[in-house]
């Protein structure tokens, strides 16, 4: 496997408000999108922070691009891309004065400045509002445009803070369409702060839960799935909601780990794809009319729900 | 930390980016404009105006002063005495609010405006070093101050010889002690501001916050004016370049220190 691009060990930063980053073990590998997810006060800007050269840890490492941010912060910060989750922007000034300024400060000559910027902003649909001031501007139009700001260098690893939030539907789905093609067309490195889980789900190859500043969880959502649970639901569809007898029938057979009634039929947990047929086989066999049999996996918000959940009963307990 | 080498770019970068952006922010040109404009057109129009229609010595009140301050101006017709006096002299101190004040109001923006209107951070996620990112806020402030200072002097060196034309008869402004005035203590009160506006806004939350703080640095000056005029400082030549010394002095001691706190971790611990 690839070197990682942000590894981090035991980093921590303390402010005098409290912990805001405990002990962070992380990896995130070229061309991957990590989702750090966790409510707000969790770390997820102070980690940015920190990989990006902004803070200093009080104890810990991180390497990111080969670089440490304690040292090298203005060699990474040549080389990635940040959307905070304000966008940023002077509200004085226009969408090309802006981005002009981060061009110029990024090294770009002044004709490659605004032909690049131009460029970009016709991408994001804002040509038109590119001379205009920003005061005015939409959420969703500033968010654009500090997207075009992360983006104007072509950086090898971005960190969004969310990325979508403001954006209309159809604005979203463009986004999330650019954020995917990065990764997987471009190879860059994406780590994504949201609270979209959806979102998260459909973009990231991993997440990493963070509560309190504190690694709750990382992994692939199927790994961590199946840390926490140990079947694959699946929704059976029958003529209507199952009955003792037909749950009679199911909860002896081998593979099945439960099944219970649902208001569309009933929903088994089986310890393989396989035992389903198995399922499937035994109702009608049993004359039960059988509609659907659809398994549904664990997604990426099943997983961060469950760890909530665990969290909230720690706190508690 | 690596050391990189000053990036004059991003530095003449930044400081476009802040005087646009203050060029057309009404709520801190206007103040920055109608302060010189009273101080260095209207004050001395109106002195010149009453100089012409009350004539009349300053005998009494030179009595008061050191003679190295009256000497010159008892010399003179008793009808110049008075213009000259206020206009020459007087007015001199009183001056130095101009590059305090608009580097005070400038900075104020310049570093607590960026974090009220949460646009720091985004400069703290870019390449420009630290000390970069303070030089470019600090000239972004100075320059204008300083642009602003000399602009409006020129203006009062108009209004106040013409307005005194008829008794003068002649260009009697700049003087030697202006001339010290605006090219020597002028540039050390703007850094003055400067160097307490940068101290003030890394605890300041908001441009309001920062000015209401730094506003105290202006008192200092008033009672020099006021210490002046009542005779109690010696502002002569060497006087006045003694002053510009010690501001000097202090002003770059206090944005040395301003510059050594003007840390990426210090400024994002308080955003």
């Amino acid at each position: 496997m690839a070197a990682a691009a942000i590894q981090t060990v035991q980093l921590t930063r303390r402010f005098p408000s409290g912990t805001a980053l405990d002990r962070l073990d992380l990896e995130v590998f070229p061309g991957e999108v990590l989702a750090l997810l966790g409510p707000n006060g969790a770390g997820k800007t102070t980690t940015i922070r920190l990989l990006n050269g902004v803070l200093q840890p009080d104890s810990g490492s991180a390497r990111v691009l080969g670089l440490d941010p304690a040292v090298d912060g203005h060699a990474i910060r040549q080389r990635t891309g940040v959307l905070t989750e304000n966008a940023g922007l002077d509200d004085r000034l226009t969408a090309r004065e802006n981005l002009e300024v981060v061009a110029r400060i990024r090294g770009l000559k002044p004709a490659v400045a605004h032909e690049r910027v131009g460029e970009l902003l016709e991408r994001f649909d804002m040509g038109e509002r590119a001379d205009v001031a920003v005061q005015g501007a939409s959420t969703g139009q500033r968010k654009r445009i500090a997207l075009v700001r992360a983006l104007l260098h072509d950086p090898e690893l971005l960190f969004l803070d969310e990325p979508t939030s403001g954006l209309d539907p159809a604005a979203t789905r463009d986004v999330i369409e650019l954020i995917s093609s990065l990764a997987t067309e471009h190879g860059r490195t994406v780590v994504l702060c949201t609270h979209f889980l959806g979102e998260a789900g459909r973009l990231a190859d991993r997440m990493a839960v963070l509560h309190r500043g504190t690694l709750r969880a990382a992994g692939r959502p199927a790994e961590l799935a199946a840390e926490m649970w140990q079947g694959l639901p699946t929704d059976i569809e029958l003529a209507a909601p199952a009955d003792a007898r037909v749950l009679g029938l199911l909860r002896p057979l081998d593979g099945v780990i439960t099944a219970e009634s649902t208001p569309t039929g009933l929903r088994v947990e089986v310890g393989h794809r396989d035992v389903i047929a198995r399922v499937v086989r035994t109702l009608v066999d049993a004359s039960v009319d059988v509609f659907a049999a659809t398994p549904q996996p664990h997604t990426l918000e099943d997983v961060y729900f469950a760890i909530e959940a665990q969290l909230e009963i720690e706190s508690i307990s | 930390m690596t050391d990189t080498p000053r990036d004059w770019n991003a530095i003449r970068a930044v400081i476009r980016k802040d005087v646009t952006a203050v060029r057309r922010s009404k709520a801190v040109v206007i103040p920055m404009l109608a302060v010189p404009f009273l101080l260095l057109v209207i004050l001395p129009l109106l002195i010149g105006v009453a100089a012409r229609s009350q004539g009349g010595g300053v005998g009494n009140f030179l009595d008061s002063v050191p003679a190295g301050l009256a000497d010159p101006i008892t010399d003179l017709p008793e009808d110049e005495q008075m213009i000259v006096l206020v206009n020459g002299y007087l007015l001199a101190p009183l001056f130095l609010i101009v590059p305090l004040m608009v580097s005070a109001v400038l900075a104020a923006d310049a570093f607590a405006g960026e974090k009220e209107r949460r646009t720091m951070e985004t400069l703290l996620h870019l390449p420009i070093s630290n000390r970069d990112l303070f030089v470019a806020k600090l000239l972004g402030a100075f320059i204008p101050a300083i642009a602003v200072s000399w602009v409006g002097f020129a203006l009062f060196c108009v209004v106040t010889n013409a307005v005194a034309w008829g008794v003068m008869g002649r260009i009697f402004v700049p003087t030697r002690l202006w001339g010290v005035v605006i090219f020597w203590v002028a540039p050390a009160v703007a850094m003055l501001g400067l160097g307490v506006m940068v101290r003030v806004s890394v605890r300041a939350r908001s441009t309001q916050e920062a000015n209401q703080l730094g506003g105290a640095v202006v008192l200092p000056l008033i009672f020099l004016a006021v210490g002046q005029s009542t005779g109690l400082l010696l502002v002569d030549l060497p006087v006045a370049f003694a002053i510009g010394a010690v501001i000097w002095v202090l002003a770059l001691w206090l944005t040395r220190r301003g510059a050594r706190r003007f840390t990426r971790d210090e400024i994002a611990t308080r955003i």
